[in-house]
């Protein structure tokens, strides 16, 4: 990574809250009591109040996971303020305010001008204004009887759909941070597709209507009723600064009849100096169950950011010939841990599932791939394929593959392959020999690693990712 | 507070009723050998009895051994006669045989005689006043006993066990069977073979690791064998597990590698109600070669499980692995293979396959083959597969005027031929094949 990237990505983030903190922040530390005043200071009602105690409850029984191939220092949980309210950050007249630094980024990665100034925190001009992009896109969705909410505005007004299916496919106590998650979460996204529609754009996070910061313990629940289909876009390119370390986010999946979710991710969050110090944990639990028949999930994941990363977007294959896809690439440098995968369920007949994993590891960083595919017994004709591939750049990374396979139906097929690979020399030098120089090769070998991958993401992300790879890669390969 | 760390005693019942009685710690053999004992000993109190909780033994249930009382074998190795064994003893090896029976070296069934120069094959007891210094380098320093529970309890049982030393440059003639019977007695009795094999520098041997029963009975098999190769030595090592069918059966293997050497094992596992075989390899010098080939052939109610390490430690090393397991009825076949490749083992290619067939609907089958790699410029590729019979194929050998059955069991005996046949002993291929086309017709 170039120096003035570090420089960037280093910088306490100064633009940020002007707001005293203190007046809508309560103390640190978790309890009952912060529960019950969370719940309250967002009105909520008393089931989901008694869900988060039932969570929090069971949490505190809990021990930390330690199987996860990373290492970090204990985390204080009483440490951690569990709820402050969304802060106005003070707007920018223009462009020229802004960090020269991040507009490089920006630049880069070919951030089109209007997000830039969103993303920047720049007041955005009548032409784009956000306000009026997001209201125009309001208004398309509510035509056709689509809900895209803040999590907090589905309890309020969508309280029926959010009760039956909270926690319906990642129960409150189904593992540490995703109790913890339950217990305190504040805010995150709700989307609902009515049957038979089809969403007519990409539904994309940083776009949501209220633009309220989602914050460290997310909650995102996305519904697809019969026959409907939706592609949804969490995060983004560009590089995102938080002063909150631990992140455990929870993304609930339910896909019924002939439905289709397609969820892409970017996450690109502050990874911690070329020393380790510092950087966001990602504890996130991302599962989606296809409930319905001939229902289909499919995860795409570009995962560059944070100091760990630990994340398993599954699929729990319960309708009859559901198929379920997971497309990752994974990227670690510096001291960057990923511990990273997916479950497949195959529960129903005629199941099919798909992996196709890319890690890649440079510097003194770990790329683990942990998966599990697993064919229980009544799932007659399951099918799975499996395929992950690692990239090591230098001598002191780490690549590692943890696939479980667990069968227990003889009409099962499953094959699992992985490989290793490096940039060779051989490779730069055949670069070279065309004129090409040794960051633009290194681009275009990483893209051609991970094209699989990349081809399965919507369109604009696929090319910000691609230069994104490059740009975290700088000055890997010499 | 002491400042001398002592390891917690999480004393297991179970464990320690099978561990030797203090008294019995102090045998008449070397004081050395009597500490190790004792140390092993201390070692079974501070470990717990593996369970499904621990990630290594998630998928193996050894929870049924401890409902089993088992009593350490007693001498009754006179009881068997040379015919009792005569269909385990092959031609080959007919001058360079160890029997042991229930883990007790039988002198009159073993044959041992007019062995080259530099070959030795003895019982480790009888080893032991000429080779003392070779043995108490080697004994116990490569199984992690501090760990696992069971090598311990093997270790703090070790009176005898079979001892192979092959000498400098020397090439062992014929193939050296180990074998090792288990009466399957009246009473639960529980076993503690031992196998210590030093092959030095430029030496070359064949090995037949083999265990066998006369009688259907429960019993506890708790093996531990060590291999050490010198450089550029070459060892190819077989082992049969083909124990009784009611019988628990938990080895565990250690081999070391020295620069340029190659070890070749064929791992064959067709007894027992439940076994266990952990193998870890180590390359410790450059350019080490590996072949591990591996078959489990289980049903009804059968669990094997084998757990291989294969540790690169220097650059340019090798290793190639095909595992298959076929599991019919009720029957669980595990597998969990590792490969690391640490930070200075530049230049390694390692492959590894894992191939199931999975027969039945009642049958499980888990694999979990997984890599850890820490150097960049290696070549490193794993597959696991789990299937079952091609229709394709069925329907080939049916359109040649094959029934159904007939083709199944041609398919299957296909399928687990292509490890029996890469063993370098004739007979044994032979007496492995009439065993395994007899092993699938009764599943069927």
């Amino acid at each position: 990574m170039s120096t003035t990237l570090e420089a960037l990505i280093n910088r306490p983030y100064e633009y940020g809250f002007v707001t005293d903190i203190e007046s809508d922040a309560i103390p640190k530390g978790l309890s009952e009591d912060v529960i019950r005043l969370i719940s309250k200071k967002k009105n909520e009602p008393d089931w989901l109040l008694e869900f988060r105690l039932n969570a929090y409850r069971h949490w505190l029984t809990m021990t930390e996971p330690v199987w996860a191939n990373v290492s970090h220092a204990k985390i204080d949980y009483q440490d951690i303020i569990y709820y402050s309210a969304p802060k106005p950050k003070k707007k920018l007249a223009s462009m020229d305010e802004v960090d020269p630094e991040l507009l490089r980024t920006f630049e880069k990665l070919g951030v089109p001008m209007h997000e830039r100034k969103m993303l920047a925190n720049v007041a955005v001009d009548v032409i784009f204004d956000s306000v009026s992009v997001t209201t125009t896109y309001k208004e398309k969705l509510a035509e056709v009887g689509i809900i895209f909410c803040s999590f907090s505005e589905a309890v309020q007004h969508h309280p029926e759909l959010v009760k039956q299916y909270l926690g319906s496919v990642v129960p409150s106590a189904d593992n540490f941070f995703a109790a913890l998650n339950s217990a305190v979460f504040t805010d995150g996204s709700f989307c609902y597709i009515p049957k038979n529609t089809r969403c007519p754009m990409d539904l994309s996070t940083y776009f949501r209507i209220n633009n309220a910061e989602s914050g460290q313990f997310e909650r995102t629940l996305i519904i697809a009723e019969e026959g409907s289909h939706v592609s949804y876009l969490e995060g983004c390119t560009a590089p995102r600064f938080d002063t909150n370390q631990l992140h455990a986010a929870v993304v609930e999946l339910v896909v019924l009849d002939n439905a289709e979710i397609k969820y892409s991710t970017v996450q690109n969050w502050y990874a911690g100096d070329e020393n380790g110090v510092g950087g966001i944990y990602n504890f996130v639990t991302k599962r989606g169950l296809c409930k319905g028949v001939n229902s289909k999930i499919s995860w795409t994941q570009v995962e560059t950011g944070s100091a760990i990363t630990w994340k398993y977007p599954s699929c729990v294959l319960l309708g009859d010939n559901s198929i379920g896809e997971f497309y990752s690439v994974a990227l670690t440098n510096h001291h960057q841990q990923a511990d990273t995968g997916t479950k497949m369920i195959h529960i129903g007949k005629n199941t099919r599932s798909r992996i196709v994993s890319k890690g890649i590891s440079a510097g003194q960083s770990n790329n683990s791939y942990r998966g599990l595919v697993k064919i229980s017994a009544k799932a007659d004709g399951a099918r799975n394929y499996s395929q992950c591939d690692s990239m090591l750049i230098g001598s002191a990374c780490g690549a590692h593959t943890f696939p479980y396979i667990e069968v227990m139906n003889s009409t099962a097929k499953v094959e699992h392959e992985a490989s290793t690979s490096r940039i060779g020399e051989d490779q730069m030098f055949y670069f070279a020999s065309r004129g090409i120089g040794g960051e633009e090769a290194v681009s275009m070998i990483i893209n051609g690693f991970c094209k699989e991958v990349f081809n399965h993401l919507p369109m604009e992300f696929a090319v910000e990712a691609t230069k994104l790879l490059g740009l975290k890669l700088e000055g890997s390969v010499g | 507070m002491s400042a001398v760390m002592k390891a917690p005693d999480v004393r297991d019942a179970y464990l320690a009723s099978l561990a030797p009685d203090v008294h019995s710690l102090a045998g008449p053999g070397p004081e050395w050998l009597n500490a190790l004992r004792a140390e092993a000993a201390a070692c079974v109190n501070s470990q717990p009895y593996p369970t499904t909780q621990d990630e290594e033994w998630r998928f193996t249930d050894f929870g049924l051994l401890r409902k089993t009382a088992f009593a350490s074998a007693a001498d009754i190795s006179l009881e068997v006669s040379l015919a009792d064994i005569e269909p385990f003893v092959l031609p080959e090896s007919e001058k360079s045989r160890l029997v042991f029976v229930n883990g007790i070296y039988a002198p009159h069934l073993s044959a041992c005689a007019g062995l080259p120069q530099g070959v030795v094959i003895s019982n480790l007891a009888a080893g032991l006043p000429l080779h003392d210094a070779v043995i108490r380098t080697h004994l116990a320093q490569q199984v992690d006993f501090h760990n696992e529970a069971f090598a311990a309890l093997n270790t703090s049982h070790i009176r005898d066990g079979a001892l192979v030393l092959i000498t400098k440059d020397t090439a062992c003639p014929a193939p050296i069977h180990l074998l090792f019977i288990a009466t399957g007695a009246d009473m639960p009795q529980a076993n503690y073979p031992r196998c210590l094999i030093i092959a030095d520098a430029g030496s070359t041997c064949a090995l037949i690791e083999d265990y066998v029963c006369l009688n259907q009975g429960v019993y506890f098999t708790s093996a531990v064998s060590e291999i050490t190769l010198g450089e550029n030595a070459a060892v190819e090592h077989t082992r049969l597990q083909r124990e009784s069918l009611s019988a628990f059966h938990m080895a565990y293997g250690a081999v070391a590698l020295a620069r340029g050497s190659n070890y070749t094992a064929h791992n064959i596992a067709f007894g027992a109600r439940i076994s266990r075989h952990d193998l870890r390899i180590k390359q410790n010098g450059e350019a080490a070669q590996c072949t591990l080939n591996g078959l489990a052939l289980i049903s009804g109610r059968q669990i094997a499980d084998t757990h291989t390490v294969m540790d690169h430690t220097k650059p340019n090393g090798q290793s190639t692995q095909l595992h298959k397991c076929i599991a019919d009825g009720g029957a669980h076949a595990v597998f969990n293979g590792k490969i690391f490749v640490r930070k200075d083992a530049q230049h390694t290619n390692a492959a590894q396959q894992s191939r199931n067939l999975l027969l039945s609907n009642k049958a499980r089958i888990d694999t979990k083959p997984q890599l850890e790699i820490f150097a960049d410029d290696v070549k490193c590729a794993h597959g696991a597969t789990v299937s079952q019979l091609e229709t394709e194929e069925m329907f080939y050998l049916n359109s040649r005027g094959l029934d159904a059955l007939t083709a199944r069991n041609l398919l299957i005996y296909g399928f687990a031929e292509e490890i029996v046949d890469r063993i370098p002993v004739t007979s044994l291929i032979k007496q492995l094949s009439k065993t395994l086309s007899e092993q699938i017709l009764e599943h069927t």
